[in-house]
């Protein structure tokens, strides 16, 4: 279906309770992020010639594979087709004058309202352009809210700085994006053509540099008039020349004045021969040192990196601190390329381009643009984009890039200091730590990714814990807070749980205790979100408690607790088998008694031994005792005669 | 081959202090006693000195454990034969001579003392009867004992020098 995105798959849908409203239902894919903030600022307060979302809700569907549990977002749908059709043609009533007249109106509308509401579109493009209705002008700008901003948006259609980042991490760009994307769009409906395809990248970026975007993708070809102007003044490269709102209506008032583009910014004064292609533009050169790290420090390893700062960016003064930043170390030796290497390209290429992502090690971010690219690695388990995005998560490094660019590019180092709190988890191999934590906590929207819930949609910790409550309906909960993406999803969406994931982390080879412990980490989670009674999972993990009850040495504390375990299944209150039935004070306590016991049994058998024996008058106890018997036997008598002597009567 | 001479270490100074002490402290007590009879009757301390010879015998040459009970014993068993004879002697001191020289008098003051000794050996015969018939209640006590903490512990509880150990690890503070 034309409203499909990278976020979801869009069905039809019927409305039972308004009749005659279009709406189409997306079933979003768990792997990539939402801009929830979009949603919460459409939902109330839809926004005029913009698919606005409706509503949403979890839903069990018969999807390919089974039938899963899936976020479903319900949006209006615009009836009078696509300007520019997934079969590749343009819609037959699109023509010049329904651009100049009603596109960019209706465009600017809904890009001028969106822009209000604080956010930016980034996903404008012919695909995702609708007739509002069959046989109207007006028309409607797709909804941005599936994915994040610029995720995969053809390279053509992204303003250049945006363009030469990955296309999963473009991050939120700016206001003046929005505007470039809406020009190529018109470019394209235009021509009627989809510009964006069969162009090489790095061919169609040499060619936007060095002629304009409008020129590299029109191929030379110009657009005569009016709308012309227009579409040039979008597609300005330069966001300080780049047309905006005002600028559209003042070219609809018809007093518009052409902008021209100016590359000379950008320009180095002597061309810098980089594997035999002399490049003049910096940003060239950046992405060419982007695409190829390897040979790029080797290349400036050779490099007297002073004077050919001083000769290529003669504008510009390389200070000793910058220089000292920078860092690059001529001479290479014999070692070949060490991780430093990548880092100092890195460096190198934010000199180049400083308001451009970061390159590294092969990839090219925005910090901003990190949580969707860091979605997709996850979802692609690509292991190396996780190790590389991990490796960019060095703060000295990261403070060095914000220094190299701290003139030209300001966001960066808001962007490096939101980063920072999260940023110190991602090399930690802790339980409810690791690139797991980093991965929910830059994308809070995003459900728990776990294997173990690929039928389900788990948004929430209370989710989570219903969730698995029903898992435990069909198989056992054994080691499920291991899971590294479970322990993770928790400790970003929960307060103070790394404590309780340590210690389950180092019960993980004590089965027993594991039990113990898991079941006090939901009981507390069940207390903690009011759940409701979980009797599947209580079920379980009284289950799982079986083995620990049968360890219980003492017989009647045995009977006692089984009988406690038996009343708490049917109550189906995990938090009740940690506040009655400690479980872990009671092992600890029977451990000791029984200690005691052993003491007290060894204590008994050696008194028996002693006992047992034949004792004899020599016995130093008997002789003891006897003589002093003795003694007051005679004393009796001394004392009985006594009196019969001196007491006659 | 000469036997080495002991030495003087003081725990053995101590020991054989007490041992004078101990030989010491009749003697005095003894003649003090005497004296003090004397002056009440000296006819009475004439037939105490005659009648508790044995007491006096042991007092001053009897050595080792329990001394002070053996002498305890004989003595109040010695003193129960004299007794008799000390009431005639002070209504009529002259017979003293008459009493410590007949012989049926000697035996009994002596026989008493006999007596005594007898006591001596048989308490801690009768003793270790008494104490082995509570030692077989004792053993009853211990073996029920036992047979709770089994049936409340099971047959672990009896244990083996290999079992493992007390508390699991985690709950001794190790991971």
């Amino acid at each position: 279906m034309e409203f499909t995105t990278y976020g979801g798959d869009a069905y039809m849908a019927v409305d039972k309770e308004r009749p005659g409203k279009d709406i189409y239902a997306l079933i979003h894919h768990p792997t990539v992020p939402l801009r929830n903030d979009v949603y919460k600022s459409l939902r109330g307060r839809p926004v005029a010639n913009l698919v606005n979302p409706l509503d949403r809700g979890l839903m069990t569907l018969d999807l390919q594979g089974g039938r899963k549990q899936r976020l479903v977002t319900i949006f209006e749908r615009p009836t009078g087709g696509a300007l520019f059709g997934p079969d590749g043609k343009v819609h037959p009533r699109v023509n010049t004058n329904k651009l100049r007249q009603n596109v960019v109106l209706s465009a600017l509308k809904a890009i001028a309202a969106v822009h209000k509401r604080g956010f930016t579109h980034r996903s404008i493009k012919p695909t995702n352009l609708y007739f509002a209705a069959p046989d109207g002008d007006e028309i409607c700008l797709g909804e941005c809210y599936s994915s994040p901003a610029g995720y995969k948006q053809p390279f053509a259609l992204e303003p250049l700085k945006l363009a030469v980042a990955d296309e999963t991490a473009r991050g939120e760009g700016d206001l003046e994006s929005d505007f470039y994307q809406l020009g190529a769009t018109l470019q394209c409906l235009y021509f009627g053509e989809a510009l964006w395809q069969g162009k090489d990248r790095s061919s169609l970026l040499m060619a936007r540099v060095n002629q304009g975007s409008f020129w590299a993708l029109a191929g030379g070809r110009e657009i005569p008039g009016a709308l012309g102007n227009l579409i040039r003044g979008l597609m300005a490269d330069e966001e300080e020349e780049r047309w905006n709102a005002e600028d559209i209506l003042d070219w609809f008032e018809g007093v518009g004045k052409p902008k021209r583009t100016s590359m000379k910014a950008w320009s180095m004064n002597r061309p810098t021969n980089f594997k035999g292609v002399a490049y003049v533009d910096r940003r060239l050169l950046a992405d060419a040192f982007a695409r190829d790290p390897r040979e790029a420090a080797n290349f400036l390893k050779g490099l007297d990196f002073p004077a050919w700062v001083q000769l290529s960016f003669r504008d510009e003064i390389l200070t000793e601190r910058l220089e000292s930043i920078l860092n690059v170390v001529s001479g290479g030796g014999l070692g070949g390329v060490r991780p430093d290497d990548y880092k100092m390209v890195t460096r190198v290429c934010m000199f180049l381009h400083p308001n451009g992502p970061v390159h590294f090690k092969g990839h090219s971010f925005f910090l901003d643009g990190l949580p969707s690219a860091l979605a997709d690695a996850f979802a692609r388990e690509d292991r190396d984009l996780i190790g590389v995005i991990l490796d960019l998560f060095d703060e000295k490094f990261l403070n060095a890039l914000s220094e190299v660019c701290s003139e030209r590019n300001e966001r960066f180092l808001s962007q490096v200091r939101m980063l920072r709190p999260v940023m110190i988890h991602g090399s930690s191999k802790q339980l409810g730590r690791g690139m797991e934590r980093v991965l929910y906590a830059l994308n809070p929207i995003l459900p728990c990714v776990s294997q173990r819930f690929s039928n389900v949609w788990i948004g929430s910790i209370k989710q989570m814990m219903r969730a698995v409550d029903r898992l435990a309906e069909h198989g056992p909960l054994k080691n499920i807070l291991l899971d590294r993406h479970i322990a993770a999803f928790c400790t970003a969406h929960g307060s103070d749980l790394e404590r309780d994931f340590s210690k389950i982390a180092a019960a993980q080879n004590d089965p027993a205790r594991l039990n113990g412990l898991t079941s006090e980490f939901f009981g507390m989670l069940q207390r903690r979100f009011k759940l409701e009674p979980l009797h599947h999972m209580t079920e379980k993990l009284v289950e799982g408690l079986g083995q620990s009850v049968k360890a219980i040495k003492n017989k009647k504390r045995r009977e006692r607790v089984a009988a406690l375990l038996e009343k708490v299944k049917k109550s189906g209150d995990v938090y009740k088998l940690t506040t009655e039935l400690n479980i872990s004070r009671i092992q600890v306590e029977d451990s000791r008694e029984f200690a005691q016991a052993r003491t007290a049994i060894m204590k008994l058998d050696r008194e028996k031994a002693r006992l047992t024996r034949k004792i004899q008058p020599g016995d130093p106890e008997a002789r003891a005792k006897g003589l002093r018997g003795s003694r007051w036997v005679a004393f009796a008598v001394m004392v009985m005669i006594g009196f019969m002597t001196f007491m006659p009567a | 081959m000469a036997k080495k001479k002991k030495q003087a270490t003081p725990m053995r100074m101590r020991r054989r202090m007490n041992q004078r002490q101990e030989m010491s402290a009749f003697g005095p007590l003894l003649v003090a006693g005497i004296i003090v009879i004397a002056i009440i009757n000296l006819s009475a301390a004439g037939l105490a000195v005659v009648g508790l010879a044995p007491t006096i015998v042991l007092g001053l040459t009897g050595k080792g454990q329990y001394k002070s009970e053996r002498l305890q014993c004989v003595g109040f068993m010695n003193f129960a034969g004299v007794l008799p004879f000390v009431g005639k002697v002070i209504d009529t001191p002259r017979d003293l001579v008459y009493i410590i020289t007949d012989p049926i008098n000697l035996a009994t003051m002596f026989g008493a003392s006999a007596i005594g000794y007898a006591l001596v050996h048989v308490g801690p015969m009768v003793a270790a009867m008494i104490l082995q018939s509570l030692s077989q209640e004792r053993i009853k006590n211990i073996n029920q004992q036992r047979q709770a903490l089994i049936e409340l512990w099971g047959a672990e509880v009896l244990g083996d020098k290999d079992a493992p150990d007390q508390e699991p690890g985690w709950a001794q503070g190790r991971r």
